[in-house]
Formats: structure tokens, C-alpha cells, sequence
């Protein structure tokens, strides 16, 4: 046999499925918006899929990070919910060929960085290269996930942050 | 300091952008394609409902949200490194499963996997069909093995040709369907 059921957990229960239904429909509600999936991580509590913002001319790559907050049984489901965070960072990559640009990005906005990293709920960071802006939220899983309207709430939220995340970046895209 | 080093070491720089961006587009393909497949499901009422990536093989598994049928989908990148998609194009190993939910399905299963009795029969060769189930959830599957070439489902650097996938998807479903229902009512 080719033992392709063996390949998955099993959790064969739709509460016991509820973050990959909703990373289905971020992958979706992504493709929609142009940014096609380039990676995808999942482990057993924390899941991630990294886009491309296809034609955007600030961000490199988005990546959604779903980190479920509750555990799977009936009885934390009626207590919790379905609380998780979802995790969204934009990222600016910078491609410097020129030593006196790296010297000059070091000196005035990754020195702003380090010094206000926190542009309302947005947070900024940098790490070589890249500079990052990260918006964090606590979510119901099932409000963004109950059909009809949890996919128009899905979209609404995925495009906001998008758009939250292009306006603090674009000054950080040389 | 001159000012002809500075551009040399920044055509260096450019050059070596082009071949990592080259590299990297090349390992993201089976990403782009999974992340493709998922797009199509979800537009076609079907659910994720199990994901499992450990970076080179993907194990996706939905539901369809009203008749209650699952598809098992399984890929692993065969030519992930560039010579060899230079010469062979993007090659993928893809395992189809298509599944429903039968009322006795220990007994169903039992009667059906006296199909295979010899270990020594090559199963996974391109569209032999085979059964297996899940016994906890009463799900009986047919399953194939298929070769696929990505290029044609990715005809540009981030495009997709979702209408060529979703027909090719759907051809997939309806063969392993026929040949269930085929099992299950001679069973």
C-alpha cells in the first residue's frame, strides 16, 4: 500500500482542525490579494505559510504565524473558545551593493528602529538586510472561519494589516 | 579608494542576487504549487482539515464541506535543486487519496485489501489504484500515485493556471470515485 493516510496526525475532528481550516483560507484569502504561499511550516502548535507580495514594490515577503492559544478537547473548547494568535510580519529586504548605503541605513533608520521600535501596535525590527514590521492579535478562530461571513472578515482583517504593514515599512525600501 | 572598485564589488553584489534569487524561486516552487492546490480546494467548497509540511514533502488532507468526502494529497519536489529542473523541468511525486465515509468500514476493508498479497508487487507505479482506510473515522480511500511536471500549472515566475489545475484535480477525483463506488459495490 502506499500508506498515504499514515502520513497525518489523525485529527480527523473538525475542533481538532480548526488551525488548518483557518490557514486554508488565509492561503486563499492571500491568493486573492495577489500573494502567493512560497513556504509553509506546520508543527504540532504553531503554523506558519510565508507569501510573496507579487508587483508590491515595499514588501519582500508576508509571513502568517497561527499559534493556538487553546488545547483540542471538548471541555477546553467550551471554557477558552477558540482563541489564537495570529502573527503577521512584512518584510522589507534591501538589496545594497554599494558599502556607503549599508553605513548610511546603519546610522539613520536602523538607529531609529533601535530607538522607537513601536509605531502604534505595529513593531519594527531589523536583522541584516531586513528590515521587519510585526502586528500581533488575538483572534477567534471561528469568527474568521464560519462560512459566509467569516471569509469577508478574514479578508478585511488580511488586507488592513497589509495595507498597515506597507504604509510602516515603505520608508525602510531603498 | 576608487570609484571602478566600488562598481566592481557592486556588480559582484547584483550578480550574486540574481543566482541566489534564481536558487531560492527554485526551492520555493513545491510551496507555490502546494499553496496552489489549497486555493483550488478551498475555491471548490472543500476545507483543509490537516497539514503537515516538514519543508520537502507536503501532506494535505480537506473535506468537502457538504457531501462530506476527503481528499489526501501528498507531494514531494523531485528536482528541487536547479540543474536538475534546469533538465528535467519541476518534477513532483504526488500521492492522490480520495475517501468517504462508509457505514461498516472495518468489514468493507477487510474484504477489499485482499487485493494486494504479494510484497513483492511494485504498488506505487503511475495510476494503479489502490484501498486503504481509516478505521477510527470510517473513511475507505482510493489512492494513486502520480508523476506530475509543475511547469505547466506554474506558467510564469508566481503565477498559477488555477483552471488548468482545477480540471486536472477534479479529473484525479472523479477516477478515484468511480473506482470506489466500483469496489464498494462489488464488496
Amino acid at each position: 500500500m502506499l500508506n498515504l493516510i499514515s502520513k497525518f496526525n489523525n485529527s480527523a475532528e473538525a475542533r481538532e482542525s480548526k488551525d488548518e481550516v483557518l490557514i486554508g483560507e488565509v492561503v486563499f484569502a492571500m491568493a486573492h490579494l495577489g500573494c502567493p504561499s512560497i513556504g509553509f511550516h506546520a508543527g504540532m502548535d504553531l503554523q506558519y505559510v510565508k507569501f510573496k507580495p507579487v508587483g508590491n514594490n515595499v514588501l519582500h515577503t508576508v509571513t502568517v504565524l497561527l499559534d493556538r492559544k487553546t488545547g483540542d478537547s471538548v471541555l477546553q473548547q467550551a471554557v477558552v473558545g477558540s482563541k489564537a494568535t495570529l502573527t503577521i510580519v512584512g518584510e522589507v529586504k534591501n538589496h545594497f551593493s554599494d558599502p556607503d548605503d549599508l553605513v548610511n541605513m546603519f546610522r539613520t533608520d536602523l538607529a531609529n528602529v533601535f530607538r522607537n521600535p513601536w509605531l502604534g501596535k505595529v513593531k519594527l525590527d531589523h536583522q541584516l538586510n531586513s528590515v521587519t514590521a510585526t502586528k500581533k492579535q488575538i483572534i477567534d478562530i471561528d469568527d474568521l472561519t464560519t462560512p459566509p461571513e467569516g471569509r469577508t472578515r478574514l479578508n478585511e482583517l488580511l488586507r488592513g494589516v497589509l495595507s498597515e504593514l506597507h504604509e510602516n515599512l515603505a520608508t525602510y525600501k531603498k | 579608494m576608487s570609484e571602478e572598485l566600488d562598481e566592481v564589488y557592486g556588480q559582484l553584489v547584483t550578480s550574486s542576487w540574481k543566482r541566489f534569487e534564481e536558487n531560492l524561486h527554485n526551492g520555493q516552487v513545491d510551496d507555490l504549487f502546494v499553496g496552489a492546490v489549497i486555493t483550488s480546494m478551498v475555491a471548490t467548497g472543500n476545507t483543509l482539515i490537516d497539514l503537515t509540511s516538514d519543508g520537502s514533502a507536503h501532506h494535505l488532507r480537506f473535506q468537502h464541506a457538504q457531501g462530506g468526502e476527503r481528499l489526501l494529497f501528498q507531494l514531494r519536489h523531485l528536482t528541487p535543486d536547479p540543474v536538475r529542473s534546469k533538465a528535467l523541468g519541476h518534477v513532483a511525486s504526488v500521492h492522490i487519496g480520495y475517501g468517504e465515509k462508509v457505514s461498516d468500514a472495518r468489514t468493507v476493508w477487510q474484504t477489499l485489501k485482499s487485493e494486494v498479497k504479494s510484497g513483492y508487487l511494485d504498488v506505487g507505479e503511475p495510476g494503479v489504484m489502490t484501498v486503504d482506510a481509516e478505521l477510527e473515522t470510517g473513511y475507505v480511500y482510493v489512492q494513486v500515485e502520480l508523476l506530475l511536471d509543475l511547469d505547466p500549472y506554474l506558467p510564469g515566475e508566481y503565477k498559477v493556471d488555477y483552471d488548468l489545475l482545477q480540471q486536472h484535480l477534479s479529473g484525479v477525483r472523479q477516477a478515484l470515485a468511480k473506482y470506489l463506488h466500483g469496489r464498494l459495490a462489488a464488496a
